[in-house]
């Protein structure tokens, strides 16, 4: 226990033996922690920021569809609708986590004003249910068509290629296939845009019942779900598939795959090299430092070991040294962050858009407890690999060469 | 009593066709209890020969036997627990821990021994009360002359109670009175306490003081 307590005892007054060098070795692992700290809270601000604006925009915390129907194409996809979708919905309110539902039906049409006529692919949607919900879906001119009958919102792309604005009239044909061809007459209630340059270029949204009319259907094609976070989607998922085996939950990642997981994972790898350069920084800062000391302290070393002092002794004794250096750094670093976080950075960072995207958004800097310990142990294990080196030379250097060390 | 039988004992510094030649074809005995002065020019192998015998490397050829056991054909782990058990050292550059009080420099070489907290004060306090500087135990070295930083590093051999203590040089760092006083202090525990000292030195007051000089020139015993 006093060999402990002297062991640490002599690596803590170490610390500050040579004050200038220590302040040296603090600073660079202050600064290490800080950024990695900061830029973890700043990655997971952008992750959740992103989850939520994929949530909210499109797709909800997922969407159900028949079971079968998202893996091939359909001669007749209108069979393979959800049918009875009041009943199905009047199921799934009861499982846990649930929210709000949005029944939806997908719609190919051709949108024409005058002579312009393009080509769309809208949704059939409860826009009273999901104004509620939808919060990322932004209006450039005039806002959701609600509880109107006739009303249609476009997408920023869209609407500028048909040269309309709110209150024009615009016409749908959906071509029937084997059954009639159907049109509808609709006033545009709203513009908005999603951030996603290609969604919005063909993007519309009409009325639930105007969409089953056009495609002479009682069914909807898929129902969207609102939970009370993204972690109560395994016991809802769960909950489907007991009680309404004949449906598939699909989680948004999953819908978004192309997006949402791929962006995911290019920034996870993105975070990791840049912490591998943190790290490396943080690494050769201590090797540095410890290597110093150590050239330092080779007589005492050799006196030590010449009195019978072991070598693991000695290296635990050097090691305990980085390891307190490590915690030091860490703790201002971290503290810093927080300060940073909580003060200058409050309001988060601005951010140009990204690419594909079309406007600019503000990161906030969420700061968690896991990633301070992590930080914390990623810290002492760097300084405790980047001090072996130097230690290892130095214990086993023969003790007559330590003692003449000048 | 026999501590040491050195025989034929030959060092080499270097190689690859640079070897220089430190000690070549020693002999040396050195009884229990001797206050044993190695004299002789720098370069002429004083340091080695202490060295050798404080059992910090091996010799080239040749055995070194300390009590009675042939110590030059150990690995670095049997020297090193047989250097704990037996063999102490100081050195003219002192060595201490600047960190550590003069307490922690003396008791932390006790700190690899089997003692209870008790039995390790006891014998901390009563080392450095043995080189007269009990009153200064919880002062840190760089707060001390050199005289008392040399009875720490004293205190620090003393402590292990291990019979034999190698000194290099050590009043060479010390003004004429202070040295004057650790060396009477060393021959006084040489006297009363029956420990081995062996020193390599040029000074007189050593060379006066001692049972016995061993001259080395070039790395043989002249006399």
């Amino acid at each position: 226990m006093r060999r402990a307590a002297l062991l640490l005892t002599m690596s803590l007054r170490n610390v500050f033996r040579n004050r200038r060098r220590s302040l040296f070795a603090l600073a660079t692992i202050a600064m290490g922690t800080l950024g990695l700290f900061v830029f973890m809270g700043f990655n997971r601000g952008l992750m959740n920021q992103y989850r939520a604006n994929t949530i909210r925009a499109r797709w909800g915390h997922g969407q159900l569809y028949v079971e079968g129907y998202r893996d091939r194409a359909h001669a007749r996809p209108w069979e393979h609708w959800i049918d009875r979708p009041s009943a199905v919905m009047a199921q799934l309110r009861v499982l846990p986590g649930v929210l709000d539902l949005f029944p939806r039906l997908t719609v190919s049409a051709i949108l024409v004003v005058g002579e312009h006529t393009v080509a769309g692919q809208g949704e059939g949607i409860d826009g009273a249910a999901e104004a509620r919900f939808f919060t990322q879906l932004n209006y450039r001119e005039g806002g959701d068509f609600r509880d109107r009958p006739d009303g249609i919102v476009l997408g920023e792309g869209l609407g500028r290629g048909l040269g309309v604005h709110t209150g024009d009239e615009i016409r749908l044909v959906v071509q029937g296939g084997e059954r009639p061809s159907q049109t509808a007459t609709l006033r545009v209630t709203g513009i908005f845009h999603t951030g996603s340059q290609e969604f919005d270029s063909r993007a519309f949204r009409i009325p639930l019942g105007v969409a089953q009319r056009l495609l002479v259907t009682d069914r909807v094609e898929s129902i969207a779900v609102a939970l009370a976070g993204v972690e109560a989607w395994p016991a809802f998922a769960a909950a489907v598939r007991t009680t309404l085996p004949t449906l598939e939950a699909v989680p948004f990642d999953e819908l978004d795959r192309i997006y949402y997981r791929h962006a995911v994972d290019w920034l996870d790898a993105q975070f990791a090299f840049i912490r591998g350069i943190i790290l490396l920084v943080v690494f050769l800062g201590i090797f540095n430092v410890i290597s110093m000391a150590v050239l330092e302290r080779t007589r005492e070393i050799g006196t030590l070991r010449a009195n019978g002092d072991g070598q693991f002794r000695i290296a635990l004794g050097h090691i305990l040294e980085a390891v307190v250096l490590a915690v030091l750094g860490a703790a201002i670093g971290l503290t810093t962050g927080w300060m940073l976080s909580a003060g200058p950075l409050r309001d988060g960072v601005a951010m140009p858009p990204a690419p594909g995207i079309t406007r600019s958004f503000r990161i906030q800097i969420e700061l968690a407890i896991p990633d301070a310990l992590q930080v914390l142990s990623l810290a002492i294990l760097t300084a405790v690999v980047g001090c072996l080196l130097p230690v290892w030379r130095a214990v086993r250097m023969p003790i007559a060469d330590a003692l003449r060390h000048v | 009593m026999r501590l040491y039988e050195v025989r034929a004992v030959s060092y080499r510094y270097g190689g690859n066709g640079q070897a220089v030649s430190a000690l070549a074809d020693v002999d040396l005995d050195v009884d229990a209890g001797e206050f044993l002065a190695i004299a002789g020019p720098s370069g002429s192998g004083k340091t080695t020969l202490l060295n050798l015998l404080g059992l910090l490397h091996a010799p080239d050829a040749g055995t070194i036997r300390l009590d009675g056991r042939d110590a030059s054909t150990l690995g670095e782990r049997e020297r090193t627990r047989l250097r704990r058990e037996r063999i102490a050292f100081i050195f003219q550059s002192l060595n201490l821990i600047p960190v550590l009080s003069a307490y922690e420099n003396v008791e932390y070489v006790l700190l690899s021994r089997p003692l209870s907290s008790a039995e390790r004060r006891r014998r901390t306090l009563g080392a450095l009360a043995a080189v007269g500087i009990a009153d200064q135990a919880g002062r840190r070295p760089q707060r001390m002359s050199g005289g008392q930083q040399q009875r720490v590093a004293i205190a620090r051999a003393l402590v292990r109670d291990v019979g034999v203590i190698l000194a290099d040089e050590p009043t060479a760092a010390l003004d004429h009175a202070t040295g004057r006083a650790v060396m009477d202090l060393l021959k006084r525990l040489n006297r009363d306490r029956g420990i081995t000292f062996i020193f390599s030195t040029h000074d007189p007051r050593i060379l006066a003081a001692a049972d016995r000089v061993v001259h080395l020139a070039d790395g043989r015993i002249s006399s």
